[in-house]
């Protein structure tokens, strides 16, 4: 294997350094040939016009109105639901994990997640109708023990943002659980038993050393949440047709019955990228300084 | 031609007309019929099978059509996109096409738009999984005309179709239109609603749903256009049309889900505007929803959708044998047993073809001599506006 | 078991099993007006479906090749990266979040018009042009659950004890940081099959005949038997799931005692 050069060179440091670097050779070819052919056609057809001339003219048309709502609608979804996803996500995942729980609840809790991070669209928002849509089964069974929710409750509306993002959360919380899970388990128990004979309440072993320990990896997950839940849009589609965020003006323009945009679409898909840029500048500093804390 | 050339002048300078009616429509129709100058070539240079295969068609008459079968058959496949078998009845064409002529069918996508046809032409261009044939929107078809998507080919009935519902130049033909309709589950709605100003009533609260989002969906942009003829809007402006569905989003009475047939079966979309031919589709499909559905009279507006030959087929003879089909009587009363109305409608007509059963499964015809139709610049008008609006002021 | 833990995991089993019990009384209604319940024709019209069977192999068989393809890929690379390359790691984090960036509709676009001259069994068969697709999809979800996985570890002791033991690389990664990272590979992997059975852009426009494909197919088209075939199609992944965990865990078995008492 190419890595044989890794093994320590008192004689030329430097030649060890460059095999290692030629040993990601093949996971970089392959994200360069699969990957960013395809972004970086996206990113050129994003200053392109119809005629293929340069122009800034769709990227500036992101700035109005309703382009610029679909970016804060997005983003809202995205933090919310990140947000929601990943701390109720961590407390379910620790709840399984921490001793005195049957190890069976955790196979159970990580199968189950892997197969609720990946539902979604139509049937998660058939699920969701069938429960607290107008004739859902859980608005039914309020109705008939004499407690009408639209009446007692009229903010909360299903086929709303709210709405979306509770539908949301089913596949957040799971994707969340899944990538804490590990991480937890590096919270060695030894740990928690010395801290405790150190005289640490429970919440000073979480702020002391938990939390910090747990927080690079968190933050990693966080992104991932809010990522997955930026690029989403099958289930807001269905839910809930006005929802304006970018995927699904992407997809009318690139690909609906009714506009034909490719290019406006590319740059949608530009901002998308820009967004997500910024997102990772936040979150290089603060993985650096969580990790110094960690180690 | 010269013929060809002056039709399709005349063609375009129709497009940025007021808008058709109906009535204009058979009238133009009924011209078209009294044999002008279209198609007619009597050789179709046809000789062997061999021939055929080499290089399709772009004529066919009906004598030549036997050997246009065994070409056809010869390919031995048909691959069609987004055609799903519940959308004016396809579900027959793509069971009996199979089964007269022994060439089966691989129909993709069954729920793509007419971007994602078009799309699918550029993207496997050349791979023997392109389609062979789209049904897309006129928008669409004549911008991928324009791109030289499409084969010319006119088919042996070419003539019986009315001029304002195909390209002279070869490149398209209308297949089929339907009208708006509001559809509704009798179970669920014990006072169903007839006219757009009935959907405003109270009684509808979390019950009106649409089939689409305006900005994704043909359909959908459809009831839009409707709603605007219903509350004094015009063919050219829809913005009454938003601010109906605006005032019907506040009340609550619009709930903004995607109606499934889930949903429909269910009973949690127990009104939904769609085309006629969809809501008549779900009448058949779910008994549990025990669905009708009416034209209402304030807004009569339909819209067509065209068939187009892939220019660079991977299976050219039976691309042009589907489109035989398609228009022969056989194939354009599939699609009115479906609710949609066939492009030789008045023909079919004209020449009392239609079964009777059929004629009486639809909604009365005095309904339908209302209908109004846009022209591509009021609907490109129509879509703009929506574009820019609907996401702020129902959002 | 603690009282919280306790009432956390109560919450999320109403919140996650309450909408699939609404699917399930769905699924479990008749085509016709006023019956009451129950019926199972809408499971048998899924069961007796040839496309079900045939379309839910190939999907299978197509997240099996990503998972190894991109298990091969990655992890050496991981490794790599918190062995010797640390500074590589946030550029390849920042990799590893453009396909969010890039819509799937794009993607498949730019790729079906990138490869279009390939030989037929890459650009006209699932096994290639999709795999390829679906390793590059399931790249953030590997990164991140791996990268938890390889934080939580020692890798440079590890590594370390390990080839002062005389080990070569291969035995190093297959037998010893393997085993450890097990329950994050095994993460990344269920999040990848998940993805394959759940991809439908993808498939859809590049015209390949996959299980999402079938099953959005349903979703628009029928009414009933789509309930039957969501919670048909939920069973038959979590059980996916289960075997993936039994078998990751015999391996694991040995490799834990290699690795050493925590």
């Amino acid at each position: 294997m190419a890595a044989q050069a890794l093994r320590p060179d008192p004689v030329s440091g430097r030649r060890r350094l460059s095999l290692g670097w030629l040993a990601t050779l093949p996971f970089f070819a392959y994200v360069i040939a699969f990957l960013f052919v395809p972004a970086v056609s996206v990113m050129v057809g994003a200053f392109q016009d119809k005629a293929n001339h340069a122009t800034f003219f769709n990227v500036h048309e992101l700035l109005q109105h309703p382009y610029i709502d679909a970016y804060w609608g997005s983003l809202r979804i995205s933090l919310i639901t990140a947000v929601a996803g990943a701390l109720f996500g961590m407390l379910v995942a620790y709840a399984a994990v921490r001793d005195g729980t049957p190890r069976w609840i955790r196979s159970v809790l990580t199968t189950f997640s892997g197969v609720a991070a990946n539902f979604g669209g139509i049937p998660l928002a058939f699920a969701f109708i069938a429960t607290l849509g107008p004739l859902g089964l859980v608005t039914t069974w309020f109705r008939n023990g004499g407690y009408d929710l639209s009446v007692r409750w009229p903010q909360f509306q299903l086929f709303s943002e709210r709405g979306v993002e509770l539908a949301y959360i089913y596949f957040q919380l799971p994707l969340m659980v899944l990538v804490i899970a590990p991480a937890l388990d590096g919270l060695k128990r030894e740990w928690r038993e010395a801290a405790s004979n150190l005289g640490a309440k429970g919440w000073q072993f979480w702020r002391y050393v938990g939390i910090p320990v747990l927080m690079p990896s968190f933050l990693g997950a966080f992104i991932l949440l809010f990522g997955n839940a930026f690029a989403a849009y099958a289930t807001a589609y269905s839910l809930n047709q006005g929802q304006n965020i970018v995927p699904i003006l992407i997809g009318n323009y690139y690909t609906g019955n009714v506009l034909d945009n490719p290019h406006l679409a590319q740059a949608l898909a530009f901002g998308m990228f820009a967004v997500l840029a910024v997102m990772m500048l936040l979150y290089i500093p603060l993985q650096r300084r969580a990790a110094r804390w960690a180690k | 031609m010269e013929d060809y050339e002056a039709q399709e002048i005349e063609f375009w300078a129709k497009l940025e007309e007021e808008g058709m009616s109906r009535s204009s429509m058979l009238r133009r129709s009924a011209a078209a019929a009294i044999g002008l100058t279209v198609v007619g070539n009597a050789s179709t240079a046809l000789g062997a099978t061999k021939a055929r295969l080499a290089s399709p068609p772009t004529k066919e008459t009906a004598a030549g059509l036997a050997e246009l079968v065994k070409a056809a058959k010869k390919e031995g496949h048909l691959n069609t996109i987004a055609l799903p078998p519940d959308w004016a009845n396809y579900k027959e064409a793509l069971h009996n096409f199979p089964r007269k002529y022994g060439i089966p069918i691989t129909n993709d996508n069954p729920d793509g738009s007419s971007a994602q046809e078009n799309e699918a032409l550029r993207s496997l261009k050349g791979d023997s999984r392109a389609p062979d044939v789209v049904d897309v929107g006129v928008s669409f078809a004549i911008s991928g005309a324009n791109e030289g998507l499409y084969a010319k080919y006119f088919n042996s009935n070419y003539k019986t179709i009315p001029r304002a519902l195909k390209d002279t130049r070869g490149f398209w033909m209308g297949d089929y239109w339907g009208a708006v309709s509001i559809g509704y589950n009798k179970t669920l709605v014990s006072n169903p609603p007839k006219t757009f100003k009935d959907l405003l009533k109270s009684e509808y609260k979390g019950k009106v749903a649409i089939n689409g989002s305006p900005l994704a969906s043909n359909s959908a942009v459809s009831v839009v256009i409707a709603s605007a003829l219903a509350n004094g809007g015009s063919l050219s402006d829809v913005s009454a049309g938003i601010d109906f569905w605006s005032q019907l989003k506040k009340s609550g009475n619009y709930i903004p889900v995607q109606t499934t047939p889930q949903t429909v079966a269910s009973g949690q979309t127990p009104i939904s505007l769609d085309w006629d031919y969809n809501n008549l589709a779900y009448i058949k499909e779910f008994p549990a929803a025990n669905w009708a559905f009416t034209i209402p009279a304030d807004g009569v507006y339909g819209g067509y959708y065209a068939q187009a030959i892939n220019a660079q087929a991977p299976h050219p003879n039976a691309a042009r044998l589907w489109e035989e089909f398609m228009y022969s009587d056989q194939g354009q009363i599939i699609w009115l047993k479906g609710g949609a109305h066939p492009a030789r409608f008045a023909d079919l007509v004209a020449r009392k073809v239609i079964p009777k059963s059929v004629l009486a499964s639809l909604p009365a015809a005095a309904i339908y001599n209302k209908v109004k139709f846009a022209s591509l610049g009021q609907q490109a008008k129509a879509k703009a506006l929506i574009a820019t609006t609907w996401p702020t002021k129902v959002g | 078991m603690a009282p919280s833990a306790f009432v956390w995991l109560l919450l999320a089993a109403a919140y996650f099993l309450v909408p699939l019990y609404a699917t399930l009384e769905f699924s479990l209604k008749e085509n016709k007006v006023g019956t009451p319940c129950c019926t199972l024709s809408n499971y048998s019209w899924v069961i007796h479906n040839g496309d079900f069977w045939h379309t839910i192999k190939i999907s299978f068989l197509l997240a099996i090749e990503t998972i190894v393809i991109s298990l091969l890929l990655f992890v050496p690379t991981m490794y790599l990266v918190h062995l010797k390359l640390p500074r590589l790691r946030p550029v390849i984090a920042f990799m590893a979040l453009v396909p969010f960036v890039v819509p799937p509709i794009v993607m498949v676009v730019g790729l079906l018009r990138t490869f279009r001259g390939t030989p037929h069994w890459f650009y006209g068969e699932p096994w290639g042009f999709l795999a390829a697709a679906y390793v590059i999809l399931a790249f953030p979800y590997m990164f991140f659950s791996l990268d938890a996985g390889f934080r939580s570890i020692d890798v440079q002791t590890l590594t370390e004890a390990s080839q002062s033991l005389g080990a070569k690389w291969p035995t190093t990664l297959f037998r010893v940081i393997l085993p450890n990272i097990r329950s994050a590979a095994l993460a990344a992997s269920f999040l990848t099959l998940a993805i394959v059975l759940g991809e439908f852009t993808i498939a859809n426009l590049a015209a390949f005949h996959t299980f999402p494909i079938f099953l959005q197919y349903v979703n628009e088209s029928q009414g009933f038997p789509a309930g039957a075939l969501t919670l048909l199609s939920f069973l038959i992944t979590w059980g996916a799931m289960l075997s993936l965990l039994v078998v990751g865990r015999k391996r694991g078995a040995r490799g834990a005692a290699i690795a050493g008492a925590r």
